[in-house]
Protein backbone atom coordinates (compact mmCIF):
# COMPACT_ATOMS: atom_id res chain seq x y z
CA UNK A 1 0.00 0.00 0.00
CA UNK A 2 2.93 2.61 0.83
CA UNK A 3 4.90 2.05 -2.44
CA UNK A 4 1.76 2.95 -3.76
CA UNK A 5 0.75 5.95 -1.55
CA UNK A 6 3.87 7.43 -1.52
CA UNK A 7 4.18 8.20 -5.49
CA UNK A 8 0.51 9.34 -6.04
CA UNK A 9 1.53 11.85 -2.77
CA UNK A 10 4.31 12.85 -4.60
CA UNK A 11 2.11 13.32 -7.68
CA UNK A 12 -0.52 15.34 -6.27
CA UNK A 13 1.88 17.45 -4.27
CA UNK A 14 4.20 18.10 -7.83
CA UNK A 15 1.00 18.93 -9.21
CA UNK A 16 -0.26 21.53 -6.75
CA UNK A 17 3.47 23.17 -6.82
CA UNK A 18 3.28 23.76 -10.72
CA UNK A 19 -0.27 25.12 -10.12
CA UNK A 20 0.86 27.61 -7.77
CA UNK A 21 4.18 28.81 -9.54
CA UNK A 22 1.92 29.73 -12.04
CA UNK A 23 -1.29 31.47 -9.88
CA UNK A 24 0.81 33.71 -7.13
CA UNK A 25 2.90 35.52 -9.68
CA UNK A 26 0.17 35.79 -11.99
CA UNK A 27 -2.52 37.28 -9.42
CA UNK A 28 0.42 39.51 -7.74
CA UNK A 29 1.57 40.73 -11.07
CA UNK A 30 -2.55 41.31 -12.17
CA UNK A 31 -3.03 43.44 -8.46
CA UNK A 32 0.42 45.69 -9.47
CA UNK A 33 -0.97 46.59 -12.68
CA UNK A 34 -4.84 46.95 -12.50
CA UNK A 35 -4.49 50.34 -11.12
CA UNK A 36 -2.37 51.58 -14.52
CA UNK A 37 -3.90 54.74 -16.19
CA UNK A 38 -3.51 52.38 -19.39
CA UNK A 39 -6.71 49.74 -18.08
CA UNK A 40 -8.97 52.88 -17.18
CA UNK A 41 -8.85 54.80 -20.31
CA UNK A 42 -9.22 51.33 -22.00
CA UNK A 43 -12.85 51.44 -21.92
CA UNK A 44 -12.72 54.25 -24.57
CA UNK A 45 -10.79 51.78 -26.88
CA UNK A 46 -13.55 48.59 -26.13
CA UNK A 47 -16.43 50.81 -26.33
CA UNK A 48 -17.43 49.85 -30.01
CA UNK A 49 -16.31 46.20 -29.57
CA UNK A 50 -18.86 46.23 -26.40
CA UNK A 51 -21.45 48.42 -28.54
CA UNK A 52 -21.42 45.41 -30.79
CA UNK A 53 -22.32 42.72 -28.47
CA UNK A 54 -25.39 45.01 -27.08
CA UNK A 55 -23.44 46.83 -24.07
CA UNK A 56 -22.86 49.86 -22.77
CA UNK A 57 -19.78 51.49 -21.17
CA UNK A 58 -20.95 51.16 -18.29
CA UNK A 59 -20.73 47.45 -18.63
CA UNK A 60 -17.08 47.79 -19.17
CA UNK A 61 -15.28 47.62 -15.50
CA UNK A 62 -17.32 44.76 -14.80
CA UNK A 63 -17.21 43.09 -17.85
CA UNK A 64 -13.63 43.05 -18.11
CA UNK A 65 -13.11 42.06 -14.25
CA UNK A 66 -14.53 39.28 -15.24
CA UNK A 67 -13.28 38.40 -18.26
CA UNK A 68 -9.55 38.59 -16.45
CA UNK A 69 -10.26 37.98 -13.02
CA UNK A 70 -13.29 35.35 -13.01
CA UNK A 71 -16.58 35.54 -11.34
CA UNK A 72 -15.58 34.28 -8.15
CA UNK A 73 -12.65 36.40 -7.44
CA UNK A 74 -14.10 39.84 -9.18
CA UNK A 75 -17.32 38.67 -7.65
CA UNK A 76 -17.15 42.45 -5.35
CA UNK A 77 -16.16 44.81 -8.02
CA UNK A 78 -18.66 43.24 -10.34
CA UNK A 79 -21.54 43.59 -7.92
CA UNK A 80 -20.52 47.09 -6.83
CA UNK A 81 -20.39 48.36 -10.15
CA UNK A 82 -23.57 46.69 -11.20
CA UNK A 83 -25.40 48.37 -8.60
CA UNK A 84 -23.73 51.73 -8.47
CA UNK A 85 -24.85 51.91 -12.16
CA UNK A 86 -28.00 50.36 -12.33
CA UNK A 87 -27.49 48.16 -14.61
CA UNK A 88 -30.60 47.63 -16.24
CA UNK A 89 -31.73 44.14 -16.81
CA UNK A 90 -31.09 43.43 -20.21
CA UNK A 91 -27.36 45.02 -19.72
CA UNK A 92 -26.71 42.46 -16.98
CA UNK A 93 -28.00 39.32 -18.71
CA UNK A 94 -26.34 40.45 -21.80
CA UNK A 95 -22.86 40.33 -19.64
CA UNK A 96 -23.69 37.37 -17.43
CA UNK A 97 -24.30 35.67 -21.02
CA UNK A 98 -20.76 36.65 -22.29
CA UNK A 99 -19.15 35.99 -18.66
CA UNK A 100 -20.79 32.73 -18.08
CA UNK A 101 -19.01 31.91 -21.69
CA UNK A 102 -15.66 33.68 -21.41
CA UNK A 103 -14.45 34.53 -17.78
CA UNK A 104 -11.27 33.76 -15.82
CA UNK A 105 -9.53 33.73 -19.17
CA UNK A 106 -5.94 34.17 -18.14
CA UNK A 107 -5.85 32.01 -15.12
CA UNK A 108 -7.85 29.07 -16.36
CA UNK A 109 -6.06 28.48 -19.84
CA UNK A 110 -2.97 28.72 -17.76
CA UNK A 111 -3.83 26.00 -15.91
CA UNK A 112 -4.47 23.66 -18.29
CA UNK A 113 -1.59 24.78 -20.64
CA UNK A 114 0.65 23.54 -17.81
CA UNK A 115 -1.04 20.12 -18.10
CA UNK A 116 -0.71 19.58 -21.99
CA UNK A 117 -3.61 21.32 -23.51
CA UNK A 118 -3.99 23.88 -26.07
CA UNK A 119 -4.36 26.98 -25.06
CA UNK A 120 -5.14 29.24 -28.17
CA UNK A 121 -7.72 26.74 -29.32
CA UNK A 122 -9.24 27.30 -25.59
CA UNK A 123 -9.12 31.05 -26.05
CA UNK A 124 -10.28 31.07 -29.73
CA UNK A 125 -14.11 28.82 -28.52
CA UNK A 126 -14.31 30.96 -25.75
CA UNK A 127 -13.99 34.06 -26.90
CA UNK A 128 -15.93 33.30 -30.50
CA UNK A 129 -18.94 31.80 -28.82
CA UNK A 130 -19.21 34.80 -26.24
CA UNK A 131 -18.80 37.15 -28.78
CA UNK A 132 -21.45 35.35 -31.21
CA UNK A 133 -24.10 34.48 -28.18
CA UNK A 134 -23.93 37.89 -26.77
CA UNK A 135 -24.47 39.67 -30.17
CA UNK A 136 -27.47 36.97 -30.83
CA UNK A 137 -29.00 37.61 -28.18
CA UNK A 138 -28.58 41.15 -27.81
CA UNK A 139 -30.53 41.33 -31.32
CA UNK A 140 -33.52 39.22 -30.08
CA UNK A 141 -33.75 41.04 -26.87
CA UNK A 142 -34.09 44.48 -28.32
CA UNK A 143 -33.42 47.47 -25.67
CA UNK A 144 -36.56 49.60 -24.73
CA UNK B 1 -9.77 61.34 -20.08
CA UNK B 2 -12.72 61.70 -17.89
CA UNK B 3 -15.91 60.32 -19.42
CA UNK B 4 -19.21 58.89 -17.28
CA UNK B 5 -17.42 55.58 -17.70
CA UNK B 6 -13.91 55.90 -15.67
CA UNK B 7 -15.54 57.67 -12.43
CA UNK B 8 -16.22 54.29 -10.46
CA UNK B 9 -12.58 53.28 -11.22
CA UNK B 10 -11.41 56.94 -10.13
CA UNK B 11 -13.96 56.78 -6.70
CA UNK B 12 -11.83 53.78 -5.33
CA UNK B 13 -8.38 54.78 -4.21
CA UNK B 14 -5.01 53.58 -5.30
CA UNK B 15 -2.86 51.96 -3.16
CA UNK B 16 1.00 52.18 -3.28
CA UNK B 17 2.97 49.52 -4.88
CA UNK B 18 4.05 47.27 -1.82
CA UNK B 19 0.54 47.04 -0.33
CA UNK B 20 -0.33 45.95 -3.97
CA UNK B 21 2.27 43.44 -4.15
CA UNK B 22 1.18 42.43 -0.76
CA UNK B 23 -2.35 41.84 -1.51
CA UNK B 24 -1.64 40.01 -4.71
CA UNK B 25 0.95 37.67 -2.35
CA UNK B 26 -1.79 37.32 0.08
CA UNK B 27 -4.83 36.34 -2.72
CA UNK B 28 -2.07 33.67 -3.99
CA UNK B 29 -1.25 32.25 -0.77
CA UNK B 30 -4.88 31.90 -0.13
CA UNK B 31 -5.77 30.43 -3.41
CA UNK B 32 -2.55 28.24 -2.68
CA UNK B 33 -3.64 26.34 0.26
CA UNK B 34 -7.22 25.98 -1.74
CA UNK B 35 -5.42 24.26 -4.38
CA UNK B 36 -3.21 22.20 -1.80
CA UNK B 37 -6.74 21.42 -0.14
CA UNK B 38 -8.19 19.86 -3.54
CA UNK B 39 -5.91 18.53 -5.70
CA UNK B 40 -3.56 16.87 -3.10
CA UNK B 41 -6.48 14.47 -1.69
CA UNK B 42 -8.19 13.79 -5.43
CA UNK B 43 -5.03 13.10 -6.67
CA UNK B 44 -4.73 10.23 -4.81
CA UNK B 45 -8.00 8.96 -5.13
CA UNK B 46 -7.67 9.05 -8.46
CA UNK B 47 -4.15 7.75 -8.99
CA UNK B 48 -5.32 4.81 -6.01
CA UNK B 49 -8.51 3.97 -7.83
CA UNK B 50 -6.82 4.20 -11.50
CA UNK B 51 -7.31 0.05 -12.53
CA UNK B 52 -10.22 -0.88 -10.01
CA UNK B 53 -13.30 -2.36 -10.88
CA UNK B 54 -14.77 1.11 -9.88
CA UNK B 55 -13.19 3.50 -12.18
CA UNK B 56 -14.06 0.95 -14.85
CA UNK B 57 -17.52 0.88 -13.90
CA UNK B 58 -17.76 4.16 -13.76
CA UNK B 59 -16.18 5.01 -17.10
CA UNK B 60 -18.22 2.43 -19.03
CA UNK B 61 -21.21 3.83 -17.80
CA UNK B 62 -20.24 7.35 -18.65
CA UNK B 63 -18.46 6.26 -22.08
CA UNK B 64 -21.36 7.36 -24.28
CA UNK B 65 -21.75 10.82 -22.68
CA UNK B 66 -18.53 11.90 -22.98
CA UNK B 67 -18.12 9.91 -25.97
CA UNK B 68 -20.09 12.61 -27.92
CA UNK B 69 -16.87 15.01 -27.33
CA UNK B 70 -14.11 12.58 -27.86
CA UNK B 71 -13.84 11.89 -24.32
CA UNK B 72 -13.67 8.65 -22.31
CA UNK B 73 -15.78 8.19 -19.65
CA UNK B 74 -13.43 8.13 -16.67
CA UNK B 75 -13.63 12.26 -17.77
CA UNK B 76 -17.14 11.95 -16.51
CA UNK B 77 -15.41 11.85 -12.70
CA UNK B 78 -13.31 15.29 -13.47
CA UNK B 79 -16.73 17.00 -14.54
CA UNK B 80 -18.10 16.32 -11.51
CA UNK B 81 -15.09 17.96 -9.72
CA UNK B 82 -15.27 20.70 -12.27
CA UNK B 83 -18.82 21.69 -11.43
CA UNK B 84 -19.09 21.22 -7.57
CA UNK B 85 -15.88 22.52 -6.55
CA UNK B 86 -13.39 24.44 -9.48
CA UNK B 87 -10.45 23.65 -12.00
CA UNK B 88 -7.95 23.07 -9.51
CA UNK B 89 -9.85 19.93 -8.61
CA UNK B 90 -10.91 18.67 -12.05
CA UNK B 91 -7.22 19.19 -13.05
CA UNK B 92 -6.34 16.99 -10.03
CA UNK B 93 -8.37 14.22 -11.71
CA UNK B 94 -7.69 14.81 -15.06
CA UNK B 95 -3.64 13.89 -14.63
CA UNK B 96 -3.57 10.79 -13.36
CA UNK B 97 -5.89 9.99 -16.17
CA UNK B 98 -3.81 10.35 -19.16
CA UNK B 99 -5.33 12.09 -21.54
CA UNK B 100 -4.16 13.03 -24.65
CA UNK B 101 -3.74 16.59 -25.64
CA UNK B 102 -7.14 17.16 -27.51
CA UNK B 103 -8.97 15.30 -24.60
CA UNK B 104 -7.24 17.99 -22.14
CA UNK B 105 -7.63 20.73 -24.55
CA UNK B 106 -11.59 19.70 -24.50
CA UNK B 107 -11.52 19.55 -20.97
CA UNK B 108 -10.01 22.89 -20.23
CA UNK B 109 -12.65 24.31 -22.62
CA UNK B 110 -15.72 22.75 -21.27
CA UNK B 111 -15.06 23.11 -17.60
CA UNK B 112 -14.11 26.71 -18.48
CA UNK B 113 -17.05 27.60 -19.41
CA UNK B 114 -19.12 25.42 -17.15
CA UNK B 115 -17.39 24.99 -13.25
CA UNK B 116 -17.80 25.83 -9.53
CA UNK B 117 -21.82 26.25 -10.63
CA UNK B 118 -22.71 26.55 -6.80
CA UNK B 119 -20.83 29.49 -5.84
CA UNK B 120 -20.51 31.41 -8.98
CA UNK B 121 -24.44 30.88 -9.54
CA UNK B 122 -24.89 32.59 -6.46
CA UNK B 123 -22.42 35.57 -7.12
CA UNK B 124 -24.18 36.05 -10.48
CA UNK B 125 -27.40 35.95 -8.74
CA UNK B 126 -26.47 38.71 -6.89
CA UNK B 127 -26.33 41.14 -9.26
CA UNK B 128 -29.99 40.82 -10.40
CA UNK B 129 -29.54 38.52 -13.28
CA UNK B 130 -31.44 35.41 -13.35
CA UNK B 131 -28.51 32.51 -10.91
CA UNK B 132 -30.50 29.38 -12.24
CA UNK B 133 -31.01 30.39 -15.79
CA UNK B 134 -27.25 31.56 -15.96
CA UNK B 135 -26.30 28.13 -14.67
CA UNK B 136 -28.56 26.18 -17.09
CA UNK B 137 -26.80 28.60 -19.87
CA UNK B 138 -23.30 27.54 -18.83
CA UNK B 139 -23.76 24.18 -19.34
CA UNK B 140 -25.37 24.03 -22.47
CA UNK B 141 -22.82 26.33 -23.56
CA UNK B 142 -20.20 24.06 -22.65
CA UNK B 143 -21.88 21.23 -24.18
CA UNK B 144 -21.68 23.69 -27.59
CA UNK B 145 -18.14 24.62 -27.30
CA UNK B 146 -17.40 21.18 -27.08
CA UNK B 147 -19.11 19.96 -30.21
CA UNK B 148 -17.53 22.86 -31.89
CA UNK B 149 -13.96 22.00 -30.62
CA UNK B 150 -14.33 18.75 -31.39
CA UNK B 151 -15.25 19.66 -35.06
CA UNK B 152 -12.82 22.05 -35.34
CA UNK B 153 -10.06 20.21 -33.92
CA UNK B 154 -10.50 17.42 -36.66
CA UNK B 155 -11.12 19.69 -39.23
CA UNK B 156 -7.30 20.93 -38.68
CA UNK B 157 -6.32 17.79 -38.49
CA UNK B 158 -7.23 16.19 -41.83
CA UNK B 159 -6.24 20.14 -43.50
CA UNK B 160 -2.79 19.08 -41.50
CA UNK B 161 -2.34 15.81 -42.76
CA UNK B 162 -3.53 16.95 -46.28
CA UNK B 163 -0.87 19.38 -46.41
CA UNK B 164 1.67 17.27 -45.12
CA UNK B 165 0.73 14.37 -47.97
CA UNK B 166 1.60 17.86 -50.26
CA UNK B 167 4.97 17.20 -52.54
CA UNK B 168 7.83 19.05 -51.48
CA UNK B 169 6.70 19.22 -47.22
CA UNK B 170 8.30 16.52 -45.16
Amino acid sequence: MMDLLLPALLGGLKLSAKLILIIVPLVTLFEVLRYLPVFRRAGNVVEPMMRGVGLTRDAAIPLFTGIFLGIAYGAGIIIRVAQQKGLPARELFLMGLFLATCHSVIEDILIFVVIGGNGLAILVVRLGLAVFLTGLMSRVWKPA
Amino acid sequence: MSGPGTSAAAEESIPDIPTRIRTGLSAGFRTSLKIIKVSVPLYVAVTLLKGTPFLDLLGKVFAPVMGIFGLPGEAAFAFVAAFLLNLYAAIAVIVPLHLTPFQVTQCGLMMGVAHNLVVEGGVLSTTGARGGVLTLCRLVIACAAGLLLRGLWSLWEIAFSWAMALPGIS
